[in-house]
């Protein structure tokens, strides 16, 4: 971060190396159009980039703060799509590319091992709780309005996304003893 | 709530399924404390982060990596303390925007929180309105259920195959007396009136006596809240070799034979 706030591109690049693809993959499944979703994440690095200066260490590590910024332009993307009732399939130019970013070994190791984690635990969940923290991490959606959606109480709900939360941080908390 | 309670909402607050009061009241806790709570808050935020690897594994194409350093050079090597988001000059009046426009924003913000609060309200109002239609549908099958078997009883009660038999009480003689229509196909419908509320760990059991062998069970029963009886249970003797029809009172679940004394009972012929 030192070199991006003294204008280092090749810090920019190698940030983008490291956490464009975990980031590309957020936003995709978030607003399903790969065309739509490259534009959000060009935005969340320009963002980066040009507001580096806001960011404080002290408020913890960048990649909650890079996931953060994708997911809520993702789901902003998501609830405009969804306001003006323009959801379409992707045009023949939105064709999911092909073509490989510079690697990073082993950050990609960790990240694939974290990955696993995370999904072996949603995988673990009763399908109603795991998809209420889908509805509500993917989707944006609030306790109420899962509630709405699912048709259960909003007790029920609470307490499910309660217990899956508390679940997923113990396992994070284990994996990083 | 304490720093501590307010502790248990922080990751559903960095999920962004908290609202409402607790919202609020997090909100302002977090204005009001120092950083215990924002640290536990950005902590929370890693966690719900995490959730980003949940994603199916996807790359972005190479030319957005082009795209991004292209749009990053024209401010690449200048000092740190410069921030690329321009600065706007102040005005001539001194002022960067001018009074009406911060009124402008400050209503605007307080008619979008107006309509958020709205929103939540309506959208607590339809949970509530499923829950009740939810509770509603069940009620509805449940008597749905009881109509049919209600149509049932009263076909083999007319059908004129059916062979109406009374169950007079055996021990009890004030008790009421229980009926019983004997179809060969349709089965066998049992009604009664006034019967006596049972505890629930208990049943009345209806069962064929044969000409020989040991009885066999038809079928098991409770009088309903207003002591009434109406079911139609299948025959699985032929009528011939059914002596008698008789129940008794068993423990819930019914029994393989009688474990206590015939209470009602009636002779076939």
């Amino acid at each position: 971060m030192e070199r991006i706030l003294q204008r280092d591109a090749t810090a920019l690049e190698t940030l983008y190396d490291r956490y464009g693809r975990p980031v590309y993959s957020l936003v995709l499944r978030i607003a399903q159009q790969p065309a739509s979703a490259e534009e959000i994440v060009q935005d969340v690095f320009l963002q980066l980039w040009r507001s580096a200066g806001r960011f404080q260490i002290s408020r913890g590590p960048l990649e909650p703060w890079l996931f953060t910024m994708a997911r809520h332009r993702a789901l902003d993307f998501l609830r405009l799509k969804r306001e003006k009732q323009r959801r379409r399939e992707d045009s023949d130019s939105d064709i999911l590319p092909s073509a490989v970013v510079r690697s990073d070994p082993e950050g990609d190791i960790d990240r694939s091992r974290r990955a696993e984690k995370i999904r072996a635990l949603l995988t673990s969940l009763p399908d109603s709780q795991r998809l209420a923290i889908e509805l509500a991490f993917f989707e944006g959606l609030t306790h109420s309005e899962i509630a709405a959606s699912t048709g259960e109480a909003l007790g029920t709900v609470k307490s499910w996304i309660r217990g899956g939360l508390l679940r997923l941080r113990e396992s994070l908390e284990v994996a990083g003893s | 709530m304490n720093c501590e309670q307010l502790a248990a909402l922080y990751e559903e607050y960095a999920l962004g399924v908290l609202e409402g009061e607790e919202r609020a009241e997090l909100e302002a806790h977090l204005a009001r404390t120092g950083d215990k709570c924002v640290t536990g808050v950005a902590q929370a935020r890693w966690v719900v982060s995490q959730l980003a690897h949940a994603s199916p594994d996807a790359q972005p194409s190479a030319a957005l990596r082009g795209k991004i350093m292209d749009a990053a050079k024209p401010s690449a090597g200048s000092t740190r303390t410069v921030v690329p988001i321009e600065k706007p000059k102040r005005s001539a009046q001194g002022a960067i925007f001018p009074a009406w426009a911060w009124v402008a924003a400050a209503a605007l913000a307080l008619v979008t929180g107006y309509t958020i609060r709205q929103m939540n309200n309506q959208n607590d109002q339809l949970a509530q309105l499923r829950k009740q239609m939810k509770i509603a549908m069940t009620q509805n099958q449940m008597l749905q259920n009881q109509l049919d078997m209600n149509r049932m009883v009263a076909m083999v009660m007319m059908s004129p195959d059916s062979m109406p038999l009374k169950l007079m009480p055996t021990k009890d003689k004030n008790m009421p007396m229980v009926h019983a229509y004997l179809h060969p196909h349709m089965g066998v419908a049992i009604t009664a009136d006034q019967m006596p509320s049972m505890p629930s760990a208990r049943t009345l059991q209806l069962w064929f006596v044969p000409k020989t062998g040991k009885p066999m069970s038809v079928a098991i029963f409770h009088p309903d809240a207003a002591g009434q009886i109406a079911l139609v249970a299948p025959v699985n003797m032929p009528r011939t070799e059914i002596a008698a029809l008789a129940v008794t009172d068993e423990p819930a679940g019914g029994s393989p034979q009688p474990t206590t004394p015939i209470a009602w009972m009636a002779q076939v012929n």
